[in-house]
């Protein structure tokens, strides 16, 4: 019993001991929330989204932190449901969070940032890539990822580039992602002179693309470039059939593909192009960031959304010492719209004057023998960029 | 008629795969009268299993046959370690389990493993197609259909000719009966699940080298395909499974390749709606169970 009263009287101890410095600390603390789905079908996404922020987190806070301040993390996992992302969102702004980041999946982005816009806190939706986003929710929520109307934009000049005139669009009504992305395609590709030759439609997780790709063969004229935003179990399933039928008309894809799988595939995937929100060029930031990443975690990134989510931070770093350390909503909002070229692990974001979707740069890549090559980093015209919708 | 040729063998190969797998929740069915719906996690097992013996530099064809072999010990243990204690349970409460087996097994893919999907190579040589007149078939779709006739095949030998196989087709027709003439209750249900985690596993590998990668979510639709052929042809009928798994094969291909561009984005309502259809003419399904008058 003795025994135990002093474990229990040290532990008061440590308590008393500890409980000041916490006081102090959450005083000159920026706390941000992530309300992200870590469990069910976001954690792909969200899961690398986590380990991004933290690097970040870690870096900024070891350096000093931000003007002096340190920043304190608080994630809540809202299992990929986006009625819980809502009650999830509510608990994390009860413990006082200046700024909060929303989940990869533009609707339970749009649940978290109802709750934030009520409570005039900034959200960052760190890759959720709908354009219409922000727009749907209010003046406090802001876009990251490489929105998909400028992807799209990016995938219909380069296909225009390389002289395709005939375009075969295969899209999925299953998300926005997959649905608007061709469909924007689809528009600036026919803007400027191309044709489209048929929109098809496929259902997430069919995988027996059989019947598509018969259609697609039975098309006369022969289309020159397929483009779709399918993307894993489905993109592998479609380009080997595809591939089987002995169709070789290019094809073009988003970023749902940048993944090992796409790698792994073959003969099939050759001369495949992509887009993708960053390319490790020798020298850039994204390389140094791979380095840091794999110093830390002991792991190569397993995607892209590493990178992106470090950008997050880096963007509210750059609001907080642009408002000189005023936390409050409205001077952080107007902050984060007004930034301009800020370095982050993927390039440099701008958010002046393009309501509160960044300006980023897209990065093309092309598989060739089992390898992602670079293509070419292209920033598209913001006058070509189809309006949201 | 050559659109429709191609299209047919489409639907053979398609449903070929929901047969097996629909065969697969019906063996366990027809013993316990479980709708098994961890049967999805077993085809990622495989996968997984796949993955790493592959890793370990195991070649690829034992790799494959790893792959199965570890569906069917961990269907084996799911019932030995999550069904049996709830063995003589409501069906309601083994059929919770069964979710809960699946969330339990998804939760651990995505923290132990990786919630990324990991790729699985396929061999060039069965990824090409074989032209017969002006006609393309894939070689992956013509894998599809022998696999399938030849598993049904063995399974309709063992269900016919073996002890053990005569023993479960007696437990399904009635469970106490055969226990009354000596059947060891825990030997055949077992074996059921052994054998519905082999076309779980087979399923999987067909399922692999069209999708080429293994994540954690990889068998949540293939159980709802299984589970609607599986009601269509009739619970608890092993043939009914089968037929039911083929006709959901033909009815999606041909929506699939029929209907007007404007109507795909309702192909799911409408060949669900043929399928309700069905069972309101047999509600029984196609080849209702026999049961004997009592």
């Amino acid at each position: 019993m003795a025994k135990n009263i002093g474990k229990y009287g040290a532990l008061l101890a440590t308590i008393m001991a500890v409980a000041p410095f916490c006081a102090a600390q959450a005083q000159d603390a920026i706390k941000i929330g992530f309300v992200g789905g870590f469990t069910g079908y976001l954690a792909p996404y969200d899961q690398p989204t986590l380990q991004g922020i933290e690097l970040a987190v870690e870096q900024i806070n070891k350096a000093g932190g931000i003007d002096g301040k340190q920043i304190e993390l608080i994630s809540r996992d809202m299992r990929s449901d986006t009625a819980q992302a809502a009650v999830t969102a509510q608990e994390v702004v009860d413990q006082g969070v200046q700024v909060m980041i929303a989940p990869c999946d533009v609707d339970p982005a749009v649940a978290t940032g109802q709750i934030t816009q009520a409570a005039q806190i900034p959200t960052i939706a760190a890759c959720a890539s709908t354009p219409i986003l922000p727009g749907m929710v209010g003046d406090y929520m802001f876009a990251n990822y490489t929105a998909d109307n400028l992807q799209a934009t990016a995938l219909a000049d380069y296909a225009l580039e390389q002289g395709y005139k005939n375009a075969l669009v295969l899209l999925s009504r299953d998300t926005p992602y997959t649905e608007m992305l061709p469909r924007y395609f689809a528009t600036v590709f026919e803007k400027k002179g191309g044709t489209v030759a048929a929109t098809l439609e496929f259902k997430m997780g069919q995988q027996d693309f059989s019947a598509e790709v018969t259609k697609i063969k039975e098309l006369s004229p022969a289309p020159d470039v397929v483009m779709t935003a399918a993307y894993e179990p489905d993109f592998p399933a479609f380009i080997r059939q595809l591939r089987s039928a002995g169709i070789t008309a290019p094809v073009l894809g988003s970023d749902g593909i940048d993944s090992p799988t796409t790698l792994e595939l073959g003969e099939v995937a050759e001369g495949v192009v992509f887009s993708n929100a960053g390319y490790p060029t020798p020298g850039s930031a994204l390389e140094k960031f791979n380095a840091d990443f794999k110093a830390h975690f002991g792991e190569e990134p397993s995607a892209i959304f590493t990178a992106t989510g470090y950008d997050v931070i880096k963007v509210v770093e750059a609001a907080v010492k642009a408002t000189g350390g005023n936390l409050e909503g409205p001077a952080l909002r107007d902050a984060i719209d007004n930034l301009e070229n800020v370095a982050v692990a993927t390039g440099s974001i701008t958010y002046k004057g393009m309501n509160r979707v960044p300006l980023r740069v897209v990065a093309l890549n092309k598989v060739q023998g089992g390898q992602k090559v670079h293509v070419a980093n292209v920033t598209p015209n913001g006058a070509d960029v189809p309006p949201a919708q | 008629m050559e659109y429709f040729l191609q299209q047919g063998l489409n639907a053979l190969a398609l449903g070929g795969t929901y047969a097996l797998l629909g065969l697969g929740l019906a063996v366990v069915f027809s013993v316990l009268g479980l709708i098994n719906f961890a049967h999805g996690e077993l085809m990622t097992l495989t996968g997984y299993g796949i993955f790493y013996t592959l890793l370990m530099g195991v070649p690829y064809p034992l790799a494959l046959l790893a792959g199965v072999l570890i569906a069917a010990l961990a269907a084996v243990l799911m019932e030995r370690i999550a069904f049996r204690p709830v063995r003589n349970a409501s069906p309601t409460t083994m059929l919770l389990t069964s979710f809960a087996v699946s969330t339990i097994l998804h939760i651990l893919f995505q923290n132990l493993i990786s919630a990324r999907p990991k790729a699985i190579p396929v061999p060039d040589a069965i990824i090409g197609a074989v032209s017969v007149g002006s006609m393309q078939i894939g070689i992956i779709q013509l894998l599809s259909i022998a696999i399938t006739a030849v598993s049904l095949l063995g399974l309709t030998l063992f269900l016919k000719k073996s002890l053990l196989g005569i023993a479960m087709r007696a437990a399904a027709e009635d469970f106490n009966v055969a226990r009354l003439m000596g059947v060891n209750a825990n030997m055949v249900i077992s074996t059921a699940f052994a054998i519905s985690g082999i076309l779980a596993g087979i399923a999987g590998v067909l399922w692999l080298f069209q999708r080429g990668s293994v994540d954690p979510m990889m068998g949540f639709l293939p159980v709802l395909k299984a589970f609607i052929a599986v009601v269509l042809g009739g619970l608890g009928s092993l043939t009914g499974a089968v037929i039911g798994g083929f006709i959901l094969g033909i009815i999606e291909v041909s929506l699939r390749a029929y209907l007007p561009d404007g109507m795909l984005a309702y192909r799911d309502a409408i060949s669900l709606t043929l399928v309700i259809l069905v069972l309101f003419f047999l509600p029984q399904g196609i080849v209702p169970r026999r049961e004997s008058v009592r």
